[in-house]
This record gives structure tokens, sequence and C-alpha cells, in this order.
């Protein structure tokens, strides 16, 4: 039986080159009883791809995010932060982390920049889910939305 | 047997696999706000987003003039680039105005970029990013204009409606508050001002249906200290420029999006205010739709408005009015200069906003008729659903938000000028929050277009002279006028010129790659006086030129001097 369009987006030189970016499993970080965040996010053998592809934070604030590279060759993740964006090499086989800070709400992408594992699937988000604080907002009523 | 994880450690900040060094010296903990008030006493520095507070982006310096201006030469430049996928990547653009404090250069750039640069050789001191969201809505580009310092602080606003605080030496934050609603649509682009203790920020959004308003805050806590809305609520002052029974005036626009000019001695904050929403569809909102499109007078203490002049009252054409007022004063006359996107040039008395003189200041405008005292009748509208109305000056305007300046020794006002038209076709739509709002689709002509930067005398009104683009491209640079008889300014195609302060003559020009869609400053170190122009071309070029959207973008700041 012929693969389904599915199939073929989601892995390395299928119907694309490499793997359509975007794509992967949804995972949640943890939060901790101090408010900081916490998840993991693994780079599987020869998947060229984040694992869960998107993380989504409940809120925006302090992230501590373990990588872990299962892969038999070498990348690298490029992650945005407040402050300065922050670098990770991860050679095969290793494991890091990383403390990003990200405001909320809105959606970050990051990546390695090594060769083109961008390009490949190796691109990541980090999805912030929240409001902004009310003294922030509009004196105005409740608008219609999408 | 598996062997254990190689220890991979912890990520680093980017800048350490740099040459940045990490550290500038202590210049900015010395910037009061007494020497902010003096700016223009310290010629040697650019302390201020317009140089000194009247907004009249003049430098006293005179080294560089119009005998040896044509060995000015690039010292240095410094490159900035682009990492990974960023908000608005296709649209960043280098619109920063630099400031120079004794020796060291503080410029932002796109996407919450921020560097300290020593300013003889443009070597990184430090850097700050602040990470924006991919999904941010912007209506512009990814741009950002500048910063403000003072008493040891960098401060600078985000793309997601932040104003943070920074330690000058180290680049690290100090603090940082939200000011606007993101999900509304908000977002921010405007250089920060000083003024006293407190830092001053306003909104943009003005295509996303939002309410415009500036903030202040505290500069060394960041406490919220006032907040005022350029559109009233029912009840309050010019709240009978809205419908009565609409919900119109909760998303009426008149943001505050660039960095308004100051008097001192009568303390009110001269800003200009942004378009109405929807842009182009006024039948959902009758009336003149007060503060929009406005110069529009508020206490620096209280925020409260004390005086306006609307410059395009109820706007079917997308007119904001954003753009500086210049201020000075001329034969005991304390004057407001304002060029506004509706191709008129405004002479203000500023103690009361009221207009002492009104004459136009591109070739091409049919949209309406004003009067010596700024009375307006519109002729050319878009009125019917699907109807084309073609109209000049186009959305554009006849002036972008880049800057005109005022030179008091040549008593004239220079301004960068766009004459280029464009083709509204009203349809309205149902507003929803953060979706852009506009009740119209625009093409601006891009094939019959021209520019010009031109010489006023604010006395008469009159154009004292003329330099024509050859290109046929719209000026779309802030200009900088200096103690050596010159004003400088960019052009869209690359060439940052010279042209003699009184007669027009162009006298020198340099290639630098890329657009200017930036503000030039000037600043000397050592007895050494440089030209500093950000080069990177993009923003919202579609609605000023469309014709260059094709251009390179550019990422590079060059810093020109006469060789040594």
């Amino acid at each position: 039986m012929a693969a389904t369009a599915e199939e073929l987006l989601g892995k390395q030189n299928g119907a694309t080159l490499g793997r359509v970016l975007g794509r992967g499993s949804v995972g949640e970080a943890e939060e901790g009883s101090d408010g900081t965040m916490s998840a993991t996010v693994r780079i599987p053998e020869d998947e060229l791809v984040y694992e869960p592809g998107v993380l989504v934070l409940p809120h925006g604030g302090v992230l501590e995010l373990t990588l872990i590279n299962d892969d038999k060759n070498t990348h690298c993740a490029v992650l945005p932060s407040n402050g300065d964006t922050q670098f990770l090499w991860l050679v095969n086989h290793s494991k890091g982390t990383a403390t990003l800070e990200l405001d909320g709400p809105g959606y970050y992408w990051y990546g390695s920049t090594t060769g083109n594992d961008e390009g490949r699937g190796l691109t990541g988000a980090i999805v912030v889910q929240g409001d902004v604080p009310d003294e922030a907002r509009l004196d105005r009523p409740p608008q219609p939305q999408v | 047997m598996a062997t254990e994880y190689v220890d991979a450690g912890s990520a680093i900040p980017y800048a350490t696999l740099s040459t940045s060094v990490g550290k500038a010296p202590p210049v900015a903990q010395g910037v009061t706000y007494d020497r902010i008030l003096n700016a223009r006493e310290e010629p040697q520095n650019w302390l201020t987003y317009y140089g000194a507070y009247n907004g009249q982006r003049y430098s006293p310096l005179d080294q560089i003039n119009a005998s040896n201006v044509g060995q000015l030469t690039p010292q240095w430049v410094f490159q900035a680039g682009n990492t990974g996928l960023r908000s608005g990547a296709t649209t960043y653009a280098w619109e920063a105005s630099p400031i120079i404090v004794d020796g060291v250069m503080y410029v932002s750039g796109w996407d919450g970029q921020l560097w300290a640069l020593d300013a003889t050789n443009g070597q990184e001191l430090w850097r700050y990013r602040h990470a924006s969201p991919f999904d941010v809505s912007l209506c512009c580009g990814n741009v950002n204009r500048g910063v403000a310092v003072a008493e040891g602080k960098v401060f600078m606003t985000t793309l997601n409606a932040h104003i943070i605080a920074l330690d000058a030496e180290t680049g690290r934050k100090i603090w940082d508050k939200p000011f606007g609603d993101v999900r509304a649509g908000e977002s921010a682009t405007v250089a920060p001002l000083v003024v006293k203790d407190m830092v001053i920020v306003g909104s943009s959004g003005g295509e996303f249906g939002v309410r415009g308003h500036t903030d202040a805050f505290n500069r060394e806590t960041g406490e919220h200290v006032w907040r005022c809305y350029m559109i009233p609520k029912p009840g309050e002052p010019g709240s009978d420029t809205w419908p009565a029974d609409g919900e119109a005036w909760q998303r009426g626009g008149a943001n505050c999006w660039i960095t308004p000019s100051y008097d001192p001695d009568l303390n009110l904050l001269y800003y200009g205010t942004g378009n109405p929403c929807p842009d182009f569809d006024g039948g959902v909102r009758e009336g003149d739709n007060l503060f929009t499109d406005s110069g529009v007078a508020v206490d620096a203490d209280s925020g409260e408005i004390k005086a306006h002049f609307q410059y395009t009252p109820h706007d079917l054409w997308d007119y904001d009015s954003v753009m500086e007022h210049l201020l000075f004063d001329l034969d005991g006359q304390k004057l407001a200069a304002h060029f506004d996107k509706n191709g008129f040039l405004y002479i203000l008395d500023r103690t009361d906003m009221s207009p002492v003189r009104v004459v136009p200041f591109v070739d091409r405008i049919d949209w309406g008729e004003v009067d010596e005292k700024g009375n307006v009748t519109p002729k050319v509208y878009p009125d019917k659903e699907g109807d084309p109305v073609h109209f000049w000056p186009g959305p554009a305007g006849a002036k972008e938000w880049t800057h005109a300046c005022y030179s008091p020794d040549t008593e004239l006002l220079y301004v960068p000028v766009q004459d280029v038209g464009a083709t509204a076709t009203r349809r309205r739509r149902e507003f929803k929050e953060s979706i852009p709002y506009w009740g119209a689709g625009v093409a601006v002509d891009a094939d019959d277009q021209t520019g010009y930067v031109s010489a006023y005398d604010p006395r008469t009104g009159q154009e004292r002279w003329r330099w024509t683009s050859p290109k046929d491209l719209c000026m779309c640079s802030s200009l900088l006028a200096t103690g050596g008889g010159l004003v400088f300014g960019g052009e869209p195609s690359g060439e940052f010129n010279a042209w003699n302060a009184e007669s027009g003559d162009l006298l020198w020009q340099f290639q630098c790659g890329s657009g200017h869609h930036s503000s030039p400053s000037s600043y000397s170190v050592d007895g050494r006086q440089y030209i500093v122009a950000p080069s990177g071309w993009g923003g919202w070029a579609e609605g000023f030129l469309p014709k260059m959207l094709g251009s390179g973008h550019g990422s590079a700041l060059f810093a020109f001097a006469l060789p040594e």
C-alpha cells in the first residue's frame, strides 16, 4: 500500500528531502511550585527533528530545558531567550541544559544551525500561553475575536 | 553496553562566541536629566533621540563642512545579520537613530536587538537581544527606532510592547514592563524619551483597531506613572467627535509610535498621532475622530492633553500625523513645524497649537484642499463600496515617519519628500481583535513616483531649494543638519548624501549597498567628527516604495569621518 501524504511529510527523504517544519508531537512543560517550568526535548536517531516538535508552556517566565541528542550525528540548539540567544553544542549521544526566559503570549522558533539542519527538520517551536497583565491591556470592553 | 551521555553542559550566550567585549565604560552614569536638557551644549554627544528635546536633529559640529566634505570616507562598519526564524524575517529594516555618549554608541536594530559599540572603531562592547514572539502582529515591519540613555541605564521598547531598562555597562536587564496587549494587535517600535525621572513610550498597532496611548514609567523602578489615551472614552473631551452610540472609539487608532519632542519651559510633550481605524472606511466612525491625525500637546507630569491641532479630520486616506514636531523660536514666537503625510507643512504656535501658516510641500495633492489656517475640504476619497479611488498623496504620505530637520544657522527646515499616489477600494469588514482593520484594498503607484529633499523658510512657507532624486525614488531617510552647513540623508537605493544647506547642491555621496530608512546622527571623539548612518532597507516598503520592494536587505552601520 502506498504511503500517505502524512507519512511522507513526516520523515526524511519522503515527499520532500527533509521533514516539513512544524511537525512532530506536541509536549507540555511541567511547572514547579515556584512557577519555574521544565521540559525535556530529544533528537531521535535519523529523524532530524526535535521531539516534541512543539513545546507548550502555560505562561511566560523561566524554562529549564534539557536537550538530549540520541542521534548518531552532531547537532546543536540555538534558542531564544531574553538577554541573548542561547547556544548549546550537542555532539552525538550528548545531553545538556538551557535556561530560557521568554515572554508570553506568543511562540518562538529554535533550531540546529549546523549544516542545513534547520531546513531538514531540526527547527522546533516553543509556545507560550497566557495573557499580558491587566495593567498593560487596553481600557475598553471585551472585543469580538475570530 | 550503552555509554553514558556526553555532558554537553549548559547553553551559553551567543555573544560569548564572538569578539564582543561584554562591558562598556561607565559613561552613561553621568547622563542626568540636566545634561539631556542641555544636550546641544555637548556637541560631541548625541544624548537623546532627536539630538535634543526640540526635535531639530541639528548637530553644532562643524569640522566636516562644505569645503572638505568631499574627503569624507567610511572609518568603520558594523554589521548585524540574522539568525534563525525571526518575527518579520522578511520585513526587517534598520530604522534606528544611534545615541552616542562620550565615545560609546548605543543603537538598536530589529527584532529586539541592541548593541553598545566603541564609537571610534565599531567594536561591539555588549549586546542584548529580547526574544520576540514569531507571531507578534506587525503592520509595518520588524523595526525599532532607537534607545534612550540616562544615569547608567539604556531603555528600549520591544516588538511585544515591553519597555526594558538595561545596565549601560553590561547590557544586563534591570527591569521589564509590558505596556501593550499583543493579543489585541499592539506592538512597540518607538524610541523611548527620558524626561525628568521618567521614560516615555507609545504604542503601535493602528492598523489592528486598537486604542492608541502613550505611557510614562519611573526610569529607576519601572513603576507606571501615567497613561494617556489618544481616543477619548464617552464623556471625555473630544468624545463628541465619535459616534455616540457606537463602538468605534474602542478601536479608533491614534497610536503614538514616534518619539515626541519636548518643551521644558512649557512642560509639554508634542506628539503626532496615527491614523483612525479602520483606515479608509469612515462610514463606521462618523465625526472628526479626535485625537487621530493630530499634533497633541501633553503635560509631561500628568499625561493630560493640554492642546491639540487636528491635521486631517475624519481621515479617509491613512494620513498618520506621527511625524515629528520641530520646536524653535522665531521673531519672538514659540513655534512648532510639522510636515504631515497629507502633503502640507504646518507652522503652529506651540503654546496653544494654533496654526500660524499652512503650505503644501509636495507637487501632487488632490485628496482635498487645506486653507492657510488648516481648514480641510475633502475632495477625493474612498466612499462607495467596491469603487476604486485614486488620490495623491497615497497612504505612504508626502512624508514618511522619517524626520525633517531644522538648522538654527540657516533658519531653514529640511524635509524628505515622497510624491506618490495610490488607489484604495473600500471593502467594509467586521472588526475582530488582532486582525488587520483597514476597510479597503490599497495599491500604491509603483511606476509613477518621485522624491526630493526640500528646504523651507518657516517665516514665509516658501521652498528655498529642492534636490530631486535622479532615480525618481521617494525620499524616506531622516535628515541631519550640522554646524558645518551641511544636510545629510540617505536614498532608498543606498547612497548616503551630503547637501549644501544653503544651496541644496549635492556635495558628496557614498554607496552603502542597501537603502536608508533610518536617522543618521553626528558626534565627535577626541576632536574628530563622525557621521553615523544605519543602512538596511525594508519595513513597510510596499506602502511607501513598492518599486523597491525587491531591493536587497542590509544590516550595516556606517561611520564616516575626514582622513586623519
